[in-house]
């Protein structure tokens, strides 16, 4: 093909490209239901990992996590789901690119990446 | 044979796995790890899928029901593939449960253009470019999830990801002209795809 065809063809992709829109990724929105989801599930499947075994296994807690942490709760309130009743949680299912400002929120890294 | 002729295809690109206290997170109910793995595989699932699929409103649902259905069987994986192949082998089998689904819905001739006279889109400038705009879209989406997947690979890497030939070079571990090779075939192959469309 001669280079005026092929700036012919790149112009046609160059377009193609811009309405099918480009560096396509999940919406935060549905990361976040995703994750839900996957919460709900483990957390009817049996008790969840521990905040102390998640702390070990070098992950970060988030604001509320610490606080539970520090309270003189028995086991199984270590293993509950907190995320269920938290506001973060409905931000980052309903909002694309919600403010949340907590360190260690799986809905807070899904608004940044 | 193979249809574009080489004798050796690229490779896909390699994703970095899950190591195994990742998975071991998961299976126990970690929450961050959980995160980590939506995080880490949600993108390359959601435009899998996104390319695949005929209509748009489908594309959340479908990539929600791949992870459920990874979540499930994640006591049955062995590691003895990447995760994310994996992951795009469970969205291959939900996207073609997709389609048998829709081969048995009843066809219904809504007919909206008849109903709405060319009167009713007055004072809505933009809409007819945003109807192209969309008809061009969903032209391309259908045209795309025709092709072989390499081809089509490398097509999104190029025009959609922006990546350059030494990137897709380096990813692919093969040279910068097999690269370029297999890219003037993919683009013959869909421009021959979008035509006939």
């Amino acid at each position: 093909m001669d280079s005026r065809g092929n700036r012919d063809e790149e112009a046609f992709f160059e377009r193609l490209a811009q309405a099918a829109r480009p560096g396509l990724r999940a919406p935060s929105r549905l990361k976040s239901r995703i994750y839900s989801r996957l919460m709900r599930q483990a957390a009817e499947s049996g008790p969840l990992r521990s905040l102390t075994a998640t702390q070990s296994a070098g992950h970060e807690l988030c604001v509320f996590e610490k606080f539970v942490q520090v309270l003189p709760v028995g086991a199984r309130l270590d293993s509950v789901n907190y995320c269920r009743f938290c506001h973060g949680r409905v931000l980052g299912e309903r909002v694309e690119g919600a403010p949340i400002p907590w360190s260690g929120c799986p809905y807070a890294e899904f608004q940044r990446h | 044979m193979q249809e574009d002729g080489l004798d050796s295809p690229p490779r896909l690109p390699t994703v970095p796995s899950l190591d195994d206290s990742l998975v071991d997170g998961i299976r126990e109910g970690d929450r961050k790890a959980t995160a980590r793995f939506v995080e880490l595989h949600a993108d390359a699932v959601y435009r899998f899928v996104y390319h695949r699929l005929d209509r748009l409103e489908a594309v959340d649902d479908l990539v929600q029901e791949v992870f459920l259905s990874a979540w499930k069987a994640l006591p049955l994986f062995r590691g003895e593939s990447e995760i994310r192949t994996w992951l795009l082998g469970i969205a291959r089998h939900k996207i073609g449960d997709y389609y048998r689904e829709r081969l048995r819905e009843p066809l219904i001739s809504d007919d909206l253009d008849s109903e709405s006279g060319p009167d009713s889109l007055a004072g809505f400038p933009d809409i007819d470019a945003r109807l192209d705009g969309e008809r061009l879209e969903a032209r391309t989406r259908q045209a795309l999830s025709t092709l072989p997947d390499r081809y089509r690979a490398v097509l999104i890497w190029r025009y959609w990801d922006q990546r350059s030939l030494a990137e897709m070079a380096a990813i692919s571990g093969n040279t910068e002209k097999s690269i370029e090779r297999l890219l003037d075939r993919a683009r013959r192959i869909f421009k021959k795809r979008w035509d006939d469309g």
